[in-house]
């Protein structure tokens, strides 16, 4: 079975991860999961069509909580390890380019 | 304080209660180990000596008059780096955070202040506990206190290493597919993973939630059932809480008449090739040591256990690409080659790029695959089914045994740098100690005899019912009176 994964594949997925590759790192992380796919193989011999599994994300579940004060939520701890800040504001980058 | 190597939890408080010594004095000579120790070592990343004084100041305090101690009342204690501890670093190994204050406190650390526990550090890890020998770790090697030139397991291997180094009385660790018994296993020492749900996972780093769980690295079984007493119970700050109390009599205070009623399963299929002649003859020697207990044997059969591997490496990496995407270098991060022409999408990428390792980014482009369109059904789903499969295994095998015995690992501890440059083969160091984390259920590894110099030390696993902690901790403590 010809492996599902290329450098084209790679290069798509590491834009959806939000990951910048080096060259030679990307071209080890290929083969890495070409063998690690290969192993995956396996499961195909496995029939689980009968199979229900348990822990699928189940879809349209909503748990919510009574709307009452509860334990602290830590509102404002960690602003003193932001990278940046202003004027008591957290600075980020702009979101788009100039 | 002079012999730090025959203390155990049990003697430390009866040693601290008739004033044998003091929580500082014990404090101290920890600290006075780890210095001496530790730059050849690594096990800590980062060392509290001065809040772990003011906590042993406190206790010699309640001592003086008279109050209640908690159970683990100036028990010097090592923490994973995944683990917040407020108004310290919290890396999980990882250059993404190395600039990163805990601004809360995890459950378990609040747990355990309550019972008097001191806090002497943050261990080594690999990064965000994706590994099997710390080598993954952004910041520095952890060795083998066991044999130098070996690794000393993963991912909690900073805290094993203390342990069994004499760092720390105890330690806690996180155990996603076996990074708290493996690291045990090769460094001599035990670790318990519990019942998914059964021990608070707020204030852990994640790594894969649907599998993460913390517990204790201690040198005895008796000394880890006081640990997990300490920490297990409900939390409302972790939805996966299941809100159950352990009884502690039942978990403290085994009663042999109960544990020589346990029946022992042993899986075929974990007992055929691929062990090390010397973990093979440990497996043997403990199922001897066990029996002469009289407890009845039965070989089992886990027919799925074999795609465990396979079935692990998708479901986690799928859980840790979600994970990990809080890691977009604006909240956390450095942002040092931070420019002001870049917009947020640039600084996602480069900061993402720069402040990951190898396998972390390897396994971030794995779950990023096996969940995308297209992929989602022959991989994530797929293994989702085997995975409900090898529960179902298990939950078979227990209407016949009520303790699974098992090694802990294929092999005993590997040589520094021998399986990095090959992820498949460091993946398989983890193959007994998946269908744990699959299933839920708790396990735990226990050295098969005293550590003796110049062998490498080989560890057993036994898995027990969910929520049955008190089997396989009641029949460790008695196989531990056997040595």
């Amino acid at each position: 079975m010809a492996s599902p994964i290329n450098k084209k594949v790679l290069q798509s997925l590491s834009g959806l991860a939000r990951l910048e590759l080096q060259d030679k790192e990307a071209d080890k992380i290929l083969e890495d999961l070409r063998n690690i796919l290969d192993h995956f193989n396996e499961l195909q011999e496995l029939d689980t069509s009968s199979v229900v599994s348990e822990v699928i994300p189940e879809k349209g579940r909503k748990i919510f909580r009574e709307d009452e004060e509860r334990i602290g939520t830590n509102l404002g701890a960690g602003k003193e390890s932001f990278p940046q800040t202003e004027d008591g504001f957290l600075a980020i980058p702009p979101v788009f380019k100039d | 304080m002079d012999n730090l190597k025959d203390l155990t939890i049990k003697s430390f408080g009866e040693g601290l209660r008739e004033k044998k010594f003091s929580a500082m004095e014990a404090t101290l000579a920890y600290f006075e180990n780890i210095k001496k120790t530790d730059p050849s070592l690594g096990a800590y990343l980062h060392l509290m000596e001065e809040s772990a004084v003011t906590q042993a100041e406190k206790v010699d305090l309640a001592l003086q008059n008279d109050e209640n101690l908690g159970a683990l009342a100036g028990v010097p204690l090592a923490i994973k780096d995944n683990i917040l501890i407020k108004g310290h670093p919290a890396t999980a190994a990882s250059k993404m955070l190395k600039d990163y204050v805990a601004s809360y406190n995890a459950s378990v650390i609040n747990k355990l202040e309550k019972s008097g526990a001191i806090f002497l550090g943050k261990t080594n890890m690999d990064e965000f506990a994706m590994g099997s020998s710390t080598e993954n770790s952004a910041f520095r090697l952890t060795r083998n206190p066991r044999d130098m030139e070996r690794v000393p397991g993963g991912s909690s291997g900073g805290s094993a290493a203390a342990v069994a180094g004499d760092l720390a009385l105890a330690a806690l660790g996180s155990d996603t597919g076996g990074s708290i018994r493996q690291p045990a296993a090769l460094c001599g020492v035990v670790g318990l993973k519990s019942t998914y749900g059964t021990v608070s996972r707020s204030g852990l780093i994640a790594m894969a939630s649907s599998l993460d769980q913390i517990g204790p690295i201690t040198k005895t079984v008796a000394d880890a059932a006081q640990v997990f007493m300490a920490i297990q119970g409900s939390d409302p700050l972790d939805n996966t809480n299941v809100g159950l109390e352990y009884d502690p009599k039942e978990i403290l205070e085994p009663k042999l008449e109960n544990v020589k009623k346990l029946r022992i399963g042993v899986p075929k299929e974990f007992m055929v090739g691929g062990l090390e002649d010397k973990v093979q003859a440990g497996i043997e020697q403990a199922i001897e040591k066990i029996k002469s207990l009289g407890l009845e044997f039965k070989t089992i059969s886990l027919p799925n256990a074999k795609y465990a591997l396979s079935t692990y490496y998708i479901i986690m990496p799928a859980e840790v690409s979600s994970n990990l995407a809080r890691f977009d270098g604006i909240r956390y991060g450095t942002r040092d080659g931070e420019n002001k022409k870049q917009s947020l999408l640039d600084i996602y990428l480069s900061e993402r790029g720069r402040g990951f390792g190898a396998e972390t980014k390897r396994r971030i482009i794995l779950g990023t695959f096996v969940l995308s369109s297209g992929y989602y059904d022959a991989y994530y789903e797929k293994a989702q089914r085997v995975r409900a499969l090898m529960r179902r295994d298990l939950n078979e095998a227990f209407k016949e045994v009520d303790v699974i015995l098992s090694p802990t690992t294929p092999t005993t501890a590997f040589k520094i740098g021998e399986k990095t440059s090959d992820p498949l083969s460091m993946y398989l160091s983890d193959i007994f100690t998946i269908p744990a984390n699959m299933a839920e259920i708790p396990a735990i590894s226990i050295p098969v005899e005293k550590f003796k110099e110049g062998e490498l030390p080989v560890g057993f696993q036994l898995m027990g019912r969910r929520f049955r902690e008190a089997d396989i901790l009641g029949l460790g403590q008695y196989y531990e009176k056997l040595n």
